[in-house]
């Protein structure tokens, strides 16, 4: 038989699959050229299994197309296995008025359609399933099963091999073997793999492809409630060549944050905060004005921010968005002219900025850019305790610890002592939002925090912030000169007109 | 007025220019509870006048600016700077009877005028404070009585003084009182407060004495800091044009050369510097000094005497009188040099080939720190002072350098600094010219030419001895450790 080099690419072009009526897979755009070997993962729930299925002609075409899928495809999953068990049950069942069922012996499900039988008895060796084959299928194991079904589908000479999680449950020796022994085949058959850490990736992947799993509409989501509609799955977000390693790791980092279950790391107990009056809004301001000159940049604008009252700021460039956030944390000069409350002080009374600046985390594009001090990106972190960029006071051990939860948090444990200035931009942008989170300041002021960034940092970013809001105590203030960027936690919206 | 320094006895001399201390954090418990409530007022709205006044108000304390009616009037850039910044403006009539302390941040050669004009509208018991003590030491201001008199000096312009605050921290500051000006014994409180407001506290604050700032501040700055930074410049960018060394690039070793190679120094010190080079240069490098040295130190003695005597205050406070002549004529020969008339190119210079290739620069460092600090401490002054106005400031000056080159360096430095940076270029080039008949691309420009890098093992241990026992080196261990305490883990 000819290897699968005559294989011609696999195209999915704006595809839109449905799975038994309840699952959809919308507009896929996909390719996939022979000798490529790829990974899907994604957030849970985006449908990276049906995405695989798919792939072995699994589910309905609604609109798109898909084109030179190969007739032999291998397909090993959790889904097939659990057909297969339910299947030889079943036989169990009509038999059970007769004679007890053996049900289907191992050797039976392995050779029947094998088209290499001197391979498949190769591999029933290595996998030390010899002393199975007489077993019933149904008497095994999961592990034993998941291993029968991978001989079944390697000794089947595929064109397409599609392995969904196929390392679950191997114990370590068979994970080698197994890893070995694609390794050895990767010349005569593409693969395909669902896998979702990142770690477990053989070295022969060469692609990526990430579902993203969209934030349900929440009115979409009452509606559907009491009459079953059919559940989205996610986009394909994105798909990275291998070779590019940057990509590869924010990858990384993102599918951590969107699989991982480990929340905002907890204030440091000897960092307190002075207490807020609870009755008092968080910010106050009254006619507040901003002028150069004769030029004005804000005029007279009014504005009360509640505690808890989530707000997003829009307006177009030179609308004075980072001036009146400026007001609120006293970087603009102007301040000391204006009327402004914020956290229990009537500005131009004898406080310190460092007084205002305790009770907010603050993230923009300027302060990524004036961060340039050469230090780590634990330091970077810890820094937010003091509001300082740099540290230049002494860090207690538990706050060290905290740093490196968020450090955990954002897949970026082993970086903990690298120089901040050598990361990426987006990886700068993410450690600059944990720096303004570590001490749980009663208002977080993301000023544009995706702004300059790619589409996989901006979901990184993103995916970071709804971390961040799942939390109750921070009342958010979300900058952006874009509409579409929205956090579904937001509903007062401040919009500014440029003036001037 | 007299020189207030010569009128004193010698014993009183000596004694006011051992004083320099470096403050533990501690001494700063109190923060800004010394000025809280008070009226501060700024004179001069400059680059250190804006910048002080903006840390000081954003650390809670009262300050406004008074300006001359005609700067008022005309809306000139220091009114704008003030008003447009939310300050309240007004004129020294206004305003200074209100102060209970006024910061004088003009330049020095208007400090006579301007505390003339203040003093007699100042209230009783009130401060009168400087950044630089030029007025009181080299002019022999006399100030009333009932007045406090102190000095709070960032060691750094005024941009840096503002941006270090904005990130949470500061600039080392030099604080001192004037004591024949301490009515009420609460000059040093008041100095202290006015430093925290500033941010300084958070990088060091050295108590020092007004004689010791200007003697020690005026010698480092002439010398090492600005006239030899200048002097090398000039020397080393036309060696390499004679050696054929393309134009761009030498321009580019050299603007970015001092700001690179003194970086090794603010870690490490002389040491530091040298060991970034190879075995063989580090001997080269080492030879060089000793000669530049040798041919130098008459230079240096002859400025750190004028400036003991007096004589160079006056020859300046002279040419300030004529309209500043000599300065604006030597500011426009600096703008006309190869050097400054040539764009740095935009070939990639690594950090290490700054050093292989610039071992001349490195020498010319390494001899005008020793021998200010050598001259500095010979004359009196205390070694603590010396380590900050030669080795601690010329990476600082060196950065001016590396933004502008020279224009940027002297647009910096005050017009004090400038004119003795002048005077100093003048003596120096050709007192070097001799020397630099004999110089080659070897060291300045390609680097050495070597088949090997081995070098003698004895002669090495020689050179490394020399340089780890120079007086320079042990007071800057100890003083770069109590930097480092400070900031920690920057």
């Amino acid at each position: 038989m000819e290897p699968s080099t005559r294989l011609a690419s696999i195209q999915l072009n704006n595809a839109t699959i449905s799975f038994d009526d309840r699952f959809t897979l919308s507009e896929i755009d996909w390719t996939i050229e022979p000798h490529q070997h790829w990974v899907i993962t994604g957030a849970n729930g985006s449908g990276k299994s049906a995405l695989a299925a798919a792939l072995a002609g699994v589910g309905k075409i609604e609109a798109g197309t898909v084109q030179g899928l190969p007739e032999r495809v291998g397909l090993v999953s959790f889904e097939v296995q659990a057909e297969l068990i339910a299947e030889e049950l079943k036989k169990d069942d009509a038999d059970i008025m007769d004679v007890v069922s053996l049900g289907t012996p191992v050797s039976e499900m392995i050779f029947e359609h094998c088209e290499d039988a001197e391979l498949a008895y190769e591999l029933v060796e290595k996998f030390g399933l010899t002393t199975l084959l007489d077993r019933a299928f149904r008497k095994l194991s999961t592990g034993e099963t998941r291993k029968v079904m991978l001989i079944r589908a390697l000794a089947n000479k595929p064109d397409l091999l599609i392995l969904d999680e196929p390392f679950d449950g191997l114990d370590v020796d068979t994970l080698a073997m197994l890893q070995a022994h694609l390794a050895s085949i990767i010349e005569s058959v593409p693969m395909v793999m669902v896998l979702n850490r990142f770690d477990e990736m053989p070295d022969f992947i060469t692609h990526v492809a990430y579902l993203d799993k969209d934030r349900p509409d929440p009115a979409q989501e009452n509606k559907k409630q009491g009459n079953r509609a059919r559940r989205e799955g996610g986009r394909l977000a994105f798909t990275v060549d291998r070779q590019d390693e940057a990509a590869f790791n924010e990858l990384y980092q993102l599918l951590h944050l969107k699989t991982t279950d480990l929340s905002v790391p907890e204030a440091d107990p000897a960092h307190q905060l002075p207490a807020l009056d609870p009755n008092q809004p968080l910010v106050k301001l009254k006619q507040a004005t901003i002028k150069y000159g004769d030029t004005v940049i804000v005029d007279s604008l009014d504005w009360t921010i509640e505690r808890g009252q989530h707000w997003q700021l829009s307006g177009p460039n030179g609308s004075g968005k980072t001036c009146v956030l400026s007001l609120i944390t006293g970087d603009h000069p102007q301040c000391y002219t204006n009327d402004i409350f914020v956290f229990g002080f009537q500005r131009g009374n004898g406080e310190s900025i460092w007084q205002i600046k305790q009770f907010i985390g603050y993230v923009s594009t300027a302060l990524q850019w004036e961060y340039r001090v050469s230090t780590s990106c634990r330091n970077v972190i810890i820094s937010g305790f003091f509001d300082s960029i740099g540290v230049y006071t002494k860090s207690t051990d538990n706050q060290q610890k905290i740093a490196d939860q968020w450090l955990d948090l954002l897949g970026m444990k082993t970086r903990a002592d690298q120089p901040f200035n050598k990361l990426s931009y987006g990886d700068q942008r993410l450690l600059l939002i944990a720096r303004a989170m570590v001490k749980h300041p009663p208002l977080l002021i993301l000023d544009e925090p995706c702004l300059g960034l790619d589409d996989m940092n901006r979901q990184l970013v993103l995916a970071l912030i709804e971390k961040i809001c799942e939390g109750k105590e921070t009342t958010v203030l979300y900058v952006n000169h874009h509409t579409e960027d929205r956090i579904k936690e937001i509903d007062n919206h401040l919009t500014l007109d440029k003036n001037h | 007025m007299a020189n207030y320094f010569n009128t004193l006895p010698l014993r009183e001399q000596l004694a006011q220019l051992a004083k320099c201390r470096f403050m533990y954090s501690s001494e700063f418990a109190d923060g800004v509870d010394a000025l809280k409530g008070k009226k501060m007022v700024v004179i001069g709205c400059g680059a250190q006048g804006l910048n002080q006044g903006l840390n000081l108000r954003d650390s809670g304390l009262d300050v406004s600016y008074a300006l001359r009616p005609e700067a008022i009037a005309q809306k000139r850039q220091s009114w704008k700077n003030a008003s447009e910044n939310g300050f309240v403006v007004g004129t020294y009539e206004e305003l200074i009877p209100t102060a209970d302390i006024v910061l004088n941040l003009t330049p020095d050669k208007q400090h006579t005028a301007v505390v003339n004009a203040v003093m007699p509208l100042m209230k009783e018991g009130a401060c009168l404070s400087y950044s630089h003590g030029f007025n009181i030491v080299e002019e022999g201001m006399q100030v009333r009585d009932d007045l406090t008199v102190i000095m709070v000096a960032p060691k750094c312009p005024g941009s840096e003084v503002r941006a270090e605050y904005v990130r949470g921290f500061g600039v080392p500051t030099l604080i001192a009182v004037h004591e024949a000006n301490d009515p009420k014994g609460e000059g040093l409180a008041l100095a202290k407060a006015y430093a925290v407001g500033t941010g300084g506290h958070k990088a060091g604050v050295l108590m020092s004495s007004f004689i010791a700032e200007v003697k020690s501040d005026l010698m480092g700055e002439q010398t090492i800091l600005c006239g030899m930074l200048q002097t090398g410049s000039i020397l080393c960018f036309d060696k390499m044009i004679e050696e054929g060394i393309e134009p761009g690039y030498a321009s580019k070793l050299i603007q970015y050369g001092w700001e690179n190679i003194t970086e090794a120094l603010k870690y490490g010190g002389v040491t530091n510097m040298l060991d970034r080079l190879s075995n063989p240069a580090k001997i080269k490098a080492f030879d060089l000094a000793e000669e530049l040295k040798d041919i130098m130190r008459p230079l240096y003695n002859k400025h750190q005497d004028d400036i003991m005597s007096g004589h160079f205050s006056r020859t300046m406070m002279e040419d300030w009188a004529n309209d500043d002549a000599n300065l604006l004529k030597w500011r426009a020969d600096t703008a006309e040099t190869n050097f400054e008339k040539t764009p740095a190119s935009d070939v990639e210079i690594s950090e290490q080939e700054f050093f292989d290739n610039g071992i001349l620069m490195v020498a010319m460092v390494k001899a005008g720190v020793e021998l200010a600090f050598e001259t500095m401490t010979a004359a009196g002054i205390i070694a603590e002072s010396a380590y900050y106005e030669s080795l601690h400031e010329t990476p600082l000056i060196a950065n001016t350098i590396a933004r502008k080159k020279l224009y940027e360096m002297n647009a910096t430095i005050s017009d004090t600094a400038e004119y003795g940076c002048y005077l100093y270029n003048h003596a120096c080039v050709p007192l070097l010219a001799d020397f630099m008949k004999g110089i080659k691309s070897d060291v300045i420009g390609k680097g050495l030419d070597l088949d090997d890098n081995g070098v003698d093992n004895a002669r090495l241990i020689d050179v490394n001895d020399a340089l780890r026992a120079h007086p320079v080196e042990a007071v800057g261990a100890v003083l770069r450790g109590h930097m480092a305490d400070m900031k920690k883990i920057v």
